[in-house]
Order: structure tokens, then C-alpha cells, then sequence
């Protein structure tokens, strides 16, 4: 008995095997490209944020923010008769 | 056919059986050196067998790893590392190439400096065409499909503050390895962790699959330095305009917290473009602030006030004759520029009475000066591990000559960088005591390893004596800031040069510490070499210093000192 069954579950065995070798290296392909993406994706954000990043100080920076107060809007810093100090009695204001 | 099966005859079978145990035998011996090449002998069997192969087709290629940011304490981005790509080739496929033509147009090159490119590498497998492309640069050129051209990964550093932080921050190269400033002094803490990853290729070299990640890249941590970029920028600002206007050879300025020892602002003349490598001036990336020394000069008055008071045999208003203005030692005489006949001790420093202290040194001796300078730092390098720091030099001898113990007392004889000076100063505006320096943004409640200098009293002594020069008797009135008490010393210096002091040649010094009421901030700046008559402290750093400083107390909100008639009054009782 034992002699007819080893054979044909050790056929079954290799036989899912195979098949599970099959499924999995499909698996894996499929997740790699899916990493890939991901990866590319990861990559072009990365492009975007470091862009925005360098946009943003561009478009911040004291330079510009100074010739943008001085020449377009025409402001100037406040002179000293025009300051008013407030005095907070001890925080009870908030 | 026919006749095997009428019957084998006897030498017919002998024959058979003779090959088959042939054929057996060889097979045999076959699978036996397949067992012994797969199996047995590791080394020189499949070892060997698996490495030669993997040397044809399995190929490991790096992961860029993203090198962290550098901010701010605000989080305003001092150096960023942007994606690009490295287009590059095997020559051998260009060589004869039709392609190249269309390769130079789209890479904005003539064809045939392109192909002449190309021939210095004829022997060569792989050429940089062209580096760190910006991602539509490069797909421009990828798109092209040219066999042999392909693109890899990488990053480039960029500045978006430009050259108002460019000795601070300091460079990269073209690698990422950081080579200069903060970019080489936190390397290992900017940059992250290379991965690596393997990959089968094929005949023409493109990778047809991952086979994996053999280390993961990681990202180097972001890094916030205690700079304010506002500040900075407005520091730039001054000293530049001020370079101009003096015509200077070289110029640094640096705001400290005298709180925290957080370093506000660090900025140089001259500058250079970190973004730019061309017409790069190396002399241009020192950072003077912590690289450059000399000799403090009249700067070091103050410190020689405290060692007078220390010494219980002065205060403040004790009266020192200084007629008839010059005061001989050994054989030099040292002169004022006037008689002042006789004056307090707070008016010698006021007025930078070179007979004041001359008389006051001789009376204390240099041993106290000395062990002063020390207590405040000077000597030493600061906390802040910057490349290329200097710690400047205290005199130390066996004998001392007469004129030497004096000219110690006003600061010449010893060395010192800008940002020495300035946190020898911030011992007036903390109370005495001196918090180690810092280039990070220091937490909130941080706990500070705070050194006591000298006592709070005489440090407010001082801190009074300080805010009188700016006052009406005082040498440096250029450094006033509307609205605000601050006060300073003044400090001009002969330049050395073959044969000892030049008489023509100059560096401006003030040190200021700001607002008196609630002192805070400390600035120092150097003009080296001002040009025309305006080269003393007073004349070409003090107004420097004025205009630095109104910009952080107006940027710290801080609280104006008096009304303008107020105001008007201190300056008086401050002349008398």
C-alpha cells in the first residue's frame, strides 16, 4: 500500500512545487515592476518637492521680499516718533 | 535488421557488449566530473563556475542616497539636494555612430566637439557625456533612444541663499561629499547611507532584472543651524555696502545670543557664488569669522577694566592723571591724541586713552591682564568644530620687557578671530557668565553648561562703561542705534607686515553688545585695510555695527530704550 501511495503523493508534491515556483517568480515580477513605479514615483516627487522647495526660498527670499517693500509698494521701515509701546498688565489681555 | 533476428553470432554480441561498457563507462565518467564540478569541489567547481557567470551578466549598481537638508532656524533652506541625471555612454558603441549628430544638437554641443570627445575614450567602456542634468535636460537626451547612451541617478546641491551664506554652509563636491563649512563639519550627519542593489544585464548592457536589494539607501538627516537667515541676510547686506564705501580688502561681522551661545549670523567679504564653479575664488571660501586672526587692539580694553576692578584698586570713577598726554616706557613713548589731564577710569575707556591704561597696567601688572584674557576664552578654540578654526594665541614667555606688560593691557602681543572676540563680549551681556558656543538651533529649555566669568556686578559695570562710549565723549558715536542704548569698544590696529607695523595699514574693529536695559545680542566686526582717513573703529566698523544691530533688535521686537528726549538726556549723562 504505502509502496503505490509514496510515489504518487511525492509526484503531487513536486508537481505543486513547480506550480508555486511558477506563481511565485510571477509574484515577484509583478511586484518589482509595482516597486519600480513606486520607485519612479518616489523619484519624481522627490524632483517636485526639491523644485517647490527652491521656488519657494526664491520667491522668499529677504532679497526680493526688500525690493518688493522698497520700490513697488514704496514702504520704509517705521521711524522712531512713530513707535507706541503698549504696556499687557500682566496677561490678563488674553 | 534482417539478420539479428535470424540470430547474433558469438563475436557480434562480444562486440555489443565492449560498446555499451563503453559508452557506460564514458557517461559515467561524465556525470562523475559533473558531480565533482556541481557538487564537491566548491572552490574550483561551482564557486568558480557561478562567479564567471555572474561576471557576464549580474552587475551591482549604487543607490543615490538624498543628502539631508540644511536650514535655518526657521526652516528656510540654506542647501538643498535636488534629483538629477548623469547622462552617460559606452564610447565604443558612439564611435562610428550616426547618432552622434543628433546626441551633440540636443545636448546644445557642435557634432564635432562631441566626437572628438569621444575619441579621447575610444578605448575606454564607459564616458560621462554629460553630468547632473537637470530630469528634462536628461529625458530630452534619454528620449533620443541612442544605443550606448543611458542615464543614472543622482543628486546635485544647490543654494538657494546663494552667497549671503556661502562660507558658512561651504560647498560639496561634485560627488556629494561635503569639502568645505557646515557641509564638510556635519558630513557624516548630512549624508546618508549609499545603497546598493544587483541586476541582470544583457549583451548590449541594459538591465533586463532586479534581482534585489543588496542594501537599502538611507537619507541623511535634515540639519538646522541656529542662523537667521533674515539676519544673515541683512548682515550681508551692511557689510557689503560698507566694503564699498571703506574699499576694504576684507571685511566679516558675527551676531551672537549671549543666552544661548547660538551664533545668529556669520557672514564675510569677500563672497563667492556656491552655486557656480566658474571664476571660483578660493580665497573667497575662507570663512573669516573663525579663520582669520589678529590683534584685538583697544577691544581688549574692557577686559583690562575687569581685571582693574577685580583687583579692588579701581572702580569705575577712580581718577588716573594722564597729563601730559604721552606716558614713556622703556623706549617708546605711547601718546594720546590729545592732554586729558585727569580722568576717571571710565573715561580712559571711553576716550581709548593709551596713557589710562598704560598707567593702569603698570600699577597691576601683566599677570592679572593675562589670567582675564584667558577666564574669557581667548586662546582657545571655540565649541563650534568648524573647519579651518583658529584659536588665536595668548602670550606666553619667560620674561616680559616693560613695554610688553603694557601694550599686553591694550590688546596687542595676542591674537584672536572675530568670533572670539565677540564671545569674550558676550561674558558683559550674560551676567558674567559664558554659555558655550553653537552653529545648531539649541531646543527650547535646553539645559546650557553655563560658566561663571566674572561676577554680575562687574560685568553691569562694564556693560555701563561700554554704553558711555557710544555717548557724547565718547569714540564711537557712529555705533548708536535710534531709539535703542547699546554699547562697545573701538579698536584700530596696525597691520603686521615684513618689518613689524605698518604705519599705513589698518584693521577696524568694534564690538558691541545690545540693548543695555536687557542686554542680549553681541556683534563683532572687522574691516580689514579701509581706505582713505575713515580707517579707526569708530569711523569704519562702528557704523557697520549701528546698522547691523538696529536690524536684530527691530527684528527680535525688542523694546526701544527711552522717548526721543529721553534719549537725548542719557547721551548727556553719559558725557558726564
Amino acid at each position: 500500500m504505502t509502496l503505490r501511495v509514496l510515489p504518487a503523493c511525492l509526484l503531487a508534491a513536486a508537481l505543486c512545487s513547480a506550480l508555486a515556483v511558477v506563481y511565485s517568480s510571477h509574484v515577484v515580477r509583478e511586484l518589482y515592476s509595482k516597486q519600480q513605479s513606486v520607485e519612479y514615483q518616489q523619484w519624481a516627487l522627490q524632483e517636485d518637492y526639491s523644485r517647490l522647495l527652491l521656488e519657494h526660498s526664491t520667491l522668499a527670499s529677504p532679497h526680493r521680499i526688500i525690493s518688493i517693500a522698497q520700490d513697488d509698494l514704496a514702504m520704509q521701515p517705521p521711524q522712531l516718533s512713530v513707535h507706541r509701546l503698549v504696556q499687557f498688565q500682566g496677561g490678563q489681555q488674553r | 535488421m534482417n539478420r539479428s533476428r535470424v540470430g547474433v553470432s558469438k563475436p557480434a554480441l562480444w562486440r555489443l557488449v565492449f560498446v555499451a561498457f563503453c559508452l557506460f563507462v564514458l557517461s559515467g565518467l561524465l556525470i562523475s566530473r559533473l558531480v565533482v564540478l556541481q557538487v564537491i569541489d566548491r572552490d574550483r567547481g561551482v564557486g568558480f563556475l557561478q562567479q564567471q557567470g555572474a561576471l557576464r551578466s549580474v552587475r551591482t549598481a549604487e543607490i543615490p542616497a538624498y543628502r539631508g537638508l540644511v536650514t535655518d532656524r526657521r526652516g528656510q533652506p540654506l542647501a538643498v539636494s535636488t534629483p538629477v541625471v548623469s547622462i552617460w555612454a559606452n564610447p565604443q558603441q558612439l564611435l562610428d555612430s550616426a547618432d552622434v549628430v543628433q546626441l551633440a544638437t540636443t545636448m546644445g554641443q557642435t557634432p564635432e566637439a562631441l566626437a572628438e570627445r569621444i575619441n579621447l575614450y575610444s578605448d575606454k567602456q564607459f564616458m560621462y557625456l554629460a553630468r547632473h542634468q537637470t530630469p528634462d535636460q536628461a529625458r530630452a537626451i534619454l528620449d533620443l533612444g541612442v544605443p550606448g547612451v543611458r542615464g543614472e541617478r543622482e543628486y546635485r546641491r544647490f543654494y538657494p541663499a546663494g552667497e549671503v551664506v556661502s562660507q558658512l554652509v561651504g560647498l560639496t563636491n561634485v560627488d556629494g561629499e561635503g569639502i568645505a563649512g557646515v557641509e564638510l563639519a556635519y558630513n557624516e550627519w548630512l549624508r546618508g547611507q549609499t545603497g546598493k542593489k544587483r541586476y541582470l544585464k544583457d549583451l548590449h548592457g541594459d538591465a533586463i532584472r532586479n534581482i534585489g536589494v543588496i542594501e537599502q539607501a538611507r537619507s541623511g538627516k535634515s540639519l538646522a543651524l541656529s542662523i537667521d537667515l533674515r539676519l544673515q541676510y541683512l548682515q550681508h547686506r551692511v557689510l557689503q555696502r560698507a566694503m564699498v564705501e571703506t574699499g576694504a580688502a576684507a571685511g566679516a561681522a558675527v551676531t551672537l545670543d549671549a543666552r544661548t551661545g547660538e551664533i545668529l549670523a556669520m557672514t564675510n567679504h569677500p563672497v563667492f557664488n556656491p552655486n557656480s564653479r566658474e571664476g571660483f575664488d578660493y580665497a573667497a571660501t575662507r570663512n573669516r569669522v573663525v579663520t582669520d586672526v589678529f590683534e584685538p587692539g583697544s577691544t581688549m580694553k574692557p577686559l583690562t577694566l575687569v581685571a582693574a576692578l577685580e583687583s579692588g584698586e579701581y572702580t569705575i570713577e577712580s581718577l588716573i592723571d594722564t597729563s601730559p598726554g604721552r606716558v614713556r616706557v622703556g623706549r617708546k613713548v605711547l601718546p594720546d591724541p590729545r592732554n586729558y589731564g585727569e580722568i576717571s577710569v571710565s573715561r580712559v575707556i571711553e576716550k581709548s586713552s593709551q596713557v589710562g591704561v598704560t598707567k593702569m597696567a603698570q600699577q597691576m601688572g601683566h599677570e592679572p591682564i593675562l589670567e582675564v584674557f584667558q577666564r574669557f576664552g581667548l586662546g582657545e578654540p571655540s565649541s563650534i568644530g568648524f573647519p579651518g578654526e583658529r584659536s588665536g594665541v595668548l602670550p606666553n614667555r619667560q620674561r616680559w620687557s616693560d613695554i610688553e606688560k603694557v601694550t599686553l593691557a591694550f590688546g596687542y602681543g595676542l591674537t584672536a578671530t572675530p568670533l572670539q572676540l565677540a564671545h569674550a563680549y558676550a561674558v558683559f551681556a550674560n551676567e558674567g557668565s559664558q554659555v558655550p558656543l553653537t552653529l545648531l538651533k539649541r531646543n527650547e529649555g535646553e539645559s546650557l553648561p553655563i560658566r561663571q566669568v566674572i561676577s554680575p556686578e562687574i560685568a553691569g559695570q562694564v556693560l555701563e562703561v561700554l554704553n558711555r562710549v557710544t555717548g557724547s565723549e565718547g569714540t564711537a558715536q557712529k555705533a548708536r542705534v535710534d531709539g535703542f542704548r547699546v554699547g562697545g569698544k573701538t579698536g584700530t590696529v596696525h597691520k603686521v607686515g615684513d618689518a613689524g607695523y605698518l604705519d599705513d595699514k589698518y584693521v577696524a574693529l568694534f564690538v558691541g553688545v545690545a540693548p543695555i536695559e536687557n542686554p542680549r545680542f553681541v556683534t563683532a566686526v572687522v574691516v580689514d585695510q579701509p581706505k582713505g582717513d575713515n580707517y579707526g573703529g569708530g569711523a569704519a566698523a562702528a557704523p557697520i555695527y549701528s546698522a547691523i544691530t538696529d536690524g536684530v533688535l527691530r527684528l527680535h521686537n525688542a523694546r526701544p530704550a527711552e522717548s526721543h528726549e529721553a534719549r537725548q538726556l542719557v547721551g548727556l549723562g553719559g558725557g558726564a
